[in-house]
């Protein structure tokens, strides 16, 4: 498994672009276009196990509180 | 704004002192011509005055009140500020007064997923944030100012009117016994915000206005958790509202609180309204329960404003007159005070000879560099702490999400707090030496080192440039200590520092762990050239004499970059 990541000041970057393209969007499109996001940058990870690594971690987060 | 019946001044905790008008010489017919006006006696101007005095220029303060701050308002002083207040030699009543700390916490939905710390360690004789109300820090500074025989603070006088040509500024000023007008060579506006200098001359700020407004308000509380930043993000209680809270001196605590996009401002500030958040937040975020009372509070609204310039002619712009910044990263009443400290010592300069005119124009692009990667960083910590659209809530509160189990996303809760600015490009700093591997590179500030239990490296700057000299047993050779001498003959300020790596005579610090050495990416025969205001105008792993001459031209404004031979 390939332990190279982002840098943060990329991250960061990520970040505010994100931010602004969600705004650009209808406010009912948000889930659909982070699904095809999420979709997208998968494919661009070579190895299954990060990706699904990283949908527990979101999962996490989404059962907070 | 304080609560019902009582006055701006009526206090929980501080004696608001009073000012008196004292009646100035020109009100009695004498024609006086001062060196230096200074505009404001809040921090920043009385910090300009006090390093004016540290180098021998006397100024005259003008202020329009009879006493200090109605408000605690700035209540966060940096490492930087409180070794600026050392030099000015008021340093003490802060440390004593003030609570120094080192971390914050960052809440999201009422469960901590941050610590941040700040550097901090053995070598520093500060910490790196003292919490104080802004009245304090006032009252430090006025009681040091009133002090000295080079000062003459004018209470209860409002500047009505500013003019300048070639030779000086003509202010107007009105009093409760008659308008005079007050003659200077040189004027200092230090009159904040909504600064009439800056009125007077017609000089636009530019920049922008943030989204989101905060109330911040002081109560007086009995709690025994730390001294520490919180802040907290989507509670239960106010899911929309970011929250901070800092501790104050005198059992005070400051909470600010962000107003919805929909809540009149007006209408929040009005005392039921501020109470009853007040009491949401005590209760349900911070557990504190009811037995609290409301001392002040105030409004607050992020902009990032500056001045294209902030030398006009003969006047040079600084602190809040300069620049607005958002509270996040406490960085306005600190960048204030290293204006003060820049555009002090340079003013010195010019009014003793030391310097031409020129050297002033070297203030603006310093501290408006200064200003600009604060706004860099401010706009990034805004757009966190409110933000402006659904797309930055949404993002914001995923990257929070994240950051409870996972540690890459919680760099996003930092708040980014003030650093020193390096002066790297300034007209003043020489290219640095490709021999160090390691120190604070030419612009940058000094870096303290312990040398004793009470004793460090800063405590023993001179009043003007300071050349640290590091070599095994003290000795300087005699070239370089007959050149030093040679050089304050002719009335140049310059204090020669000896480090040595072992014991040796009087008058050299010695570093006994070595941590001065490495610190300073150190070697027998390096030289560090540091100016009044402590940062670094060039540095030689090994010095040649003509080298420091060619630097402390270059540091004074004698050649412009690129003019040296």
């Amino acid at each position: 498994m390939s332990n190279a990541t982002l840098p943060f000041a990329d991250l960061e970057q990520v970040y505010e672009r994100l931010a602004t393209t969600l705004d650009e969007l209808p406010a009912a499109e948000e889930s659909h276009f982070l699904a095809q996001l999420a979709l997208a940058l998968a494919h661009r990870v070579p190895d299954v196990d990060q990706v699904m690594a990283a949908i527990e971690e979101a999962r996490e987060g989404a059962f907070a509180e | 704004m304080r609560p019902a019946g009582k006055g701006e001044h009526d206090s929980l905790y501080f004696d608001y002192p009073h000012f008196p008008f004292v009646r100035p010489a020109e009100l009695e017919g004498q024609t006086l011509r001062h060196r230096v006006a200074i505009v404001g006696a809040g921090p920043v101007g009385v910090t300009a005055a006090l390093e004016l005095a540290r180098h021998g220029i006397a100024s005259v303060v003008l202020d329009d009140k009879a006493t200090v701050n109605d408000g605690s308002r700035a209540i966060c002083l940096s490492r930087h500020s409180l070794e600026i207040l050392q030099q000015l030699g008021v340093g003490t009543p802060f440390v004593e007064k003030g609570l120094s700390w080192t971390q914050g916490r960052t809440y999201f939905r009422d469960r901590e997923i941050y610590r941040f710390r700040m550097p901090h360690s053995d070598q520093e004789r500060f910490y790196p944030m003292v919490n104080l109300q802004q009245q304090y820090i006032e009252q430090f500074l006025i009681d040091k100012a009133a002090e000295s025989d080079l000062i003459e603070l004018r209470w209860q006088s409002v500047v009505t009117g500013v003019n300048q040509d070639e030779e000086g500024v003509i202010l107007t000023v009105t009093t409760p016994e008659g308008d005079y007008r007050l003659q200077c060579d040189y004027l200092l506006a230090a009159d904040g915000a909504r600064s009439v200098v800056r009125k007077a001359f017609d000089l636009p700020l530019h920049g922008e206005a943030y989204e989101g407004r905060y109330v911040i308000a002081d109560v007086r509380l009995n709690s025994n958790f730390p001294t520490e930043r919180r802040a907290f993000f989507h509670s239960r209680a106010m899911p929309d509202t970011t929250i901070l809270v800092h501790k104050q001196p005198d059992d005070i605590w400051r909470i600010d609180y962000q107003l919805g996009p929909d809540e009149d401002p007006e209408q929040a500030v009005e005392e039921a309204n501020t109470r009853a958040k007040v009491a949401l937040i005590l209760n349900e975020v911070l557990h504190e329960g009811d037995d609290w009372e409301l001392e002040w509070w105030s409004l607050y609204k992020a902009y990032t404003l500056a001045l294209d310039d902030y030398r006009h002619g003969r006047v040079l712009f600084i602190g809040d007159s300069a620049h607005l910044v958002p509270i996040f990263g406490v960085r306005g009443l600190n960048n204030g005070l290293a204006d003060a400290a820049n555009a002090g010592w340079k003013l010195a300069w010019v009014l003793k000879g030391q310097a031409p005119d020129r050297l002033l124009d070297s203030y603006s692009p310093e501290r408006r560099g200064a200003t600009l990667d604060v706004f860099a960083n401010a706009g990034k910590s805004t757009r966190f702490m409110t933000p402006p659209s659904c797309g930055y809530r949404l993002m914001r509160n995923a990257a929070l999400a994240l950051a409870v189990h996972n540690d890459y996303a919680s760099p996003f809760a930092d708040p980014r707090q003030v650093t020193p600015y390096t002066y790297a490009e300034s007209p003043l700093t020489q290219a640095d030496d490709a021999a160090f591997d390691a120190g604070p590179v030419p612009g940058a500030p000094l870096i303290n080192r312990r040398l004793g239990d009470d004793d460090f490296l800063l405590d023993h700057l001179g009043t003007g440039f300071t050349l640290l000299h590091f070599s095994e047993d003290g000795r300087v050779e005699s070239a370089l200590a007959e050149h030093i001498e040679a050089l304050r003959a002719r009335g140049v300020d310059i204090t020669l520092l000896r480090v040595a790596r072992s014991p040796a005579g009087e008058n050299t610090l010695v570093d006994v762990d070595g941590s001065l050495f490495a610190g300073y990416g150190a070697a027998p025969g390096t030289v560090y050239l540091a100016r009044p205001d402590r940062h670094v105008a060039a540095r030689w792993k090994t010095l040649e004499i003509h080298a420091l001459d060619a630097a402390l031209t270059l540091a004074q404004g004698w050649v412009l970059e690129g003019e040296q031979s």
